[in-house]
């Protein structure tokens, strides 16, 4: 590797989205093959409150709709979505 | 057993009286060990949780001061933090035992070794001994002490462990009897303790300019001295216990050779298959592993030096500006003087914990055995490099946002939870400036602003530098400077510069994200623990029953310094938090001082609770009163969410592994200190406003 090749060199002293420095990163993290259990949304129970998407750690569930959208790329399948739902509209189901 | 519960079983079989402590990776579990031998009474020593490095070095003086065998550990950031003490040490005469789990100091930051961490601290006067295996770290522990307590020693000890490589790996080790071990090394008794009831003097620590040059020329000498002591201890111990290191040296195969290899610490086990290899081909390559590196083994060096025509120094520790190695650097000028000098070779090699493999040595030793057959050094200094292969999983997103989606924390971390809403309020002119922990490992990577990593006690003089200048440039009212500490960040290891920021009346924010113990290093104690909780550093046991004390009020000692905004805020009752971030930013924009969030993270790891419970467990700490939700503006306090009647503090207890050991008078007690914060919060809310703020 030369000074001037990347991830070296000036350029590279920013890192971007690195491990303990970061900013300037354009996407998101692939966890999606962290869980066990998946959430299972019933979307004629929910009332579209949006709890599960306040709560969501990893951001990846999102407003749409019909109800909450899951992206499965971001879940790690936690379940606070399902235990937070006031009317039991998320199921958490093994995967 | 691993290399650090050999070094704990070290500790614990020199019969240590005095233990202090700051965690950080990788040495923890060397003091976890202790703590779990404390916890269970097959231990008996003082412990002491020190709440930052500095602090850590500082009782291991005191402790030695006063006459008690006393032990230590850490590496890298921490030991360049207290630097400063180890400086102190040896000029107070303290044969106190420090344990280096070796880790790179940051420059980049990593937590795996080389060997840049102790290079600061290798000219202070202290024995510094490198070992091999995990053998040899229970082993060392006890011959450091033998070591540094004789009479004609009486120097503080480090003993360097590679991190991972031995501190987390797993070897056969021998535990030898401990009624052995006690007639090696007999209780320490001190001759010139401080004891005031004993004698009136104390060590000085000023001298006249003249007197300097000659106590350096002196423990210059006692220094040399103690080779012939470390050799002694070596050799006894190897009669009684049957495993002997060499001393100060250790020579592998170096009979009928021409060259030689220098290595230190446990990539010396590597080489010694290479020089296995090279040997079976016919090659006249040995080795020679520094167990000692101060007192350096000069004379042991020059004797060797006679014997061969080529040395190939490998070096996991860079002087940078000098062009080689600080081992290559000592034994160049250790072998100046001879008139006939072997040719010399350096490599750079294994520097962050990269693996040094037996096919790396034996290149090397290729080099060497060339060196030796031309007559001259080609190139002094070689770099041993590896390619890298990138493991980042971002997976690009059209539109822009500050924070992305995933990240490497936790399933169902609490403090996750925090970090979305935080800059989701703040917007994208935030910049996060973040001592170590868990949200920098995990949250940096996925941030769509700039995340600056601070070192640890020093990260609101980081957010003084950049409010300060954004002030220059006129944009102090644009840019939100916010850290987001966890509670060691805050309440321990950064609350000095956290008051000073706070005192100058810095326009800052201070988030915490609190989950009540050092989650990012395993789960220890912090000054933010609660009362009785099991950590890994106050373990349930025969003995202990979780951590003792209750933890520090750090909100009410923030509104102390008449800062213009304090909060706590819990993820169960998002509207809130989202609106004291709001508060706390209108307030600094103003210019008006620094605003103090604390924010409770509830943590399933270090919790022992489901991820799915995160928030109900969040949400029964306020209910119980365990997490009040406070806010005080300008000195007025007001409590946002006042349950006609608390709920029992069983409730939030019962969720959680943390305090699953706790009796039924232990539930009592925190109950009634539950009780107690809550009816003084009612009490400052009835004020009306703190009497200290104008």
């Amino acid at each position: 590797m030369s000074r001037e090749e990347p991830p070296f060199g000036i350029k590279g002293l920013v890192l971007r989205g690195g491990p303990l420095g970061g900013g300037g990163v354009s996407g998101g993290m692939y966890v999606g093959d962290w869980k066990i259990f998946s959430p299972k949304i019933d979307y004629e129970r929910c009332t579209k409150c949006w709890l599960c998407v306040t709560y969501c750690p990893e951001a990846a569930l999102s407003k749409g709709e019909r109800g909450p959208e899951l992206d499965p790329r971001f879940c790690k399948g936690c379940g606070i979505c399902g235990n937070e739902c006031p009317v039991e509209a998320i199921e958490m189901v093994r995967e | 057993m691993p290399g650090n519960k050999a070094v704990a079983y070290g500790v614990k079989l020199s019969r240590v009286e005095g233990i202090s402590l700051f965690p950080i990776t990788p040495q923890t579990t060397i003091v976890e060990y202790l703590a779990d031998f404390i916890a269970n009474g097959e231990l008996e020593a003082e412990y002491i949780h020190a709440e930052g490095e500095h602090t850590a070095m500082g009782v291991a003086i005191g402790l030695s001061l006063a006459g008690v065998r006393t032990f230590t550990a850490t590496n890298s950031q921490g030991l360049a933090y207290m630097h400063e003490c180890v400086a102190q040490a040896p000029a107070y005469r303290t044969p106190l035992l420090m344990a280096i789990a070796n880790r790179t100091l940051g420059w980049f930051w990593s937590i795996q070794p080389d060997y840049s961490d102790v290079m600061p601290e290798l000219n202070l006067g202290w024995v510094i001994q490198f070992v091999e295996s995990n053998q040899e770290c229970l082993d060392t522990v006890i011959q450091l002490y033998k070591i540094a307590e004789d009479k004609r020693v009486m120097l503080p000890a480090m003993l360097c462990l590679d991190g991972f490589y031995l501190s987390y790996s797993n070897e056969r080790v021998e535990i030898p009897d401990q009624g052995e071990v006690d007639d090696f090394l007999p209780p320490y008794e001190p001759e010139h303790s401080v004891d005031p009831t004993l004698r009136d003097f104390g060590p000085a620590a000023g001298l006249p300019p003249p007197l300097h040059t000659t106590y350096r020329r002196i423990y210059e000498e006692i220094l040399h001295d103690a080779k012939a002591v470390i050799k002694e201890v070596d050799e006894e111990f190897g009669r009684r216990f049957g495993r002997s290191y060499g001393g100060l040296i250790e020579e592998y195969r170096c009979d009928d050779v021409d060259t030689l290899l220098v290595t230190m610490g446990s990539m010396t086990t590597a080489a010694r298959r290479a020089i296995d290899r090279l040997q079976g081909e016919g090659r006249r390559i040995g080795l020679v592993k520094v167990k000692t590196l101060r007192p350096f083994p000069i004379e042991e060096f020059r004797a060797l030096a006679e014997r061969v025509d080529a040395i190939g120094v490998v070096d996991r520790m860079m002087l940078h500006g000098t062009g080689g190695g600080g081992l290559f650097a000592d034994l160049k000028s250790a072998l100046y003087s001879l008139e006939e000098r072997p040719l010399l070779v350096d490599f750079i090699a294994g520097m962050g914990g990269d693996d040094i493999s037996t096919m790396d040595f034996v290149e090397m030793g290729e080099r060497v055995l060339k060196t030796a057959e031309r007559g001259r050094v080609e190139r002094e200094v070689e770099y041993v490099e590896h390619p890298y292969q990138p493991t980042a999983r971002i997976i690009p997103l059209k539109e822009k946002r500050v924070i992305y989606p995933g990240s490497g924390g936790c399933t169902g971390c609490g403090a996750s939870i925090i970090i979305r809403h935080v800059l989701d309020v703040l917007g994208p002119n935030t910049v996060i400036v973040d001592p170590p922990n868990c949200a920098g490992v995990n949250y940096a990577s996925v941030v769509g602003v700039p995340w600056i990593l601070a070192n640890y006690a020093a990260t609101a003089g980081y957010q003084t530098g950049f409010y300060r200048a954004y002030k220059l440039k006129g944009k102090a009212d644009k840019v939100h400077v916010v850290s987001f500490a966890g509670d060691g960040g805050t309440v321990d290891i950064g609350l000095q510069a956290l008051s000073g920021a706070a005192e100058r009346g810095e326009s800052i924010i201070w988030i915490c994200y609190d989950n009540e113990a050092y989650m990012n290093t395993g789960i220890q104690r912090s000054g933010s623990t609660p009362l009785f909780a099991r950590t890994t550093t106050t373990p349930a046991g025969k003995v202990w029953r979780g951590k003792g004390e209750r933890p520090k009020n750090v909100p009410l000692i923030m509104a102390a310094h008449g800062i213009p905004y304090v909060a706590t805020a819990s993820i169960a009752f998002i509207p809130d938090l989202r609106r004291k971030v709001k508060r706390a930013a209108e307030i600094t924009s103003a210019g008006k001082g620094l605003a103090y969030i604390h924010i409770q993270a509830p943590c399933p790891t270090g919790w022992y609770y489901p991820p799915e419970k995160t928030v109900e467990v969040a949400r029964l700490a306020v209910l119980t009163g365990a997490w009040p939700l406070i806010e005080i503006e300008e000195g007025r306090v007001k409590i946002n969410v006042k349950p006609k009647k608390l709920r029992p503090i069983k409730e939030y207890l019962r969720l959680q592994g943390r305090f699953r050991h706790l009796t039924d008078e232990q539930i009592e007690e925190i109950q009634r200190w539950v009780n107690e914060s809550w009816e003084s919060w009612l009490k400052l809310e009835e004020m009306g406003k703190l009497p200290w703020y104008k």
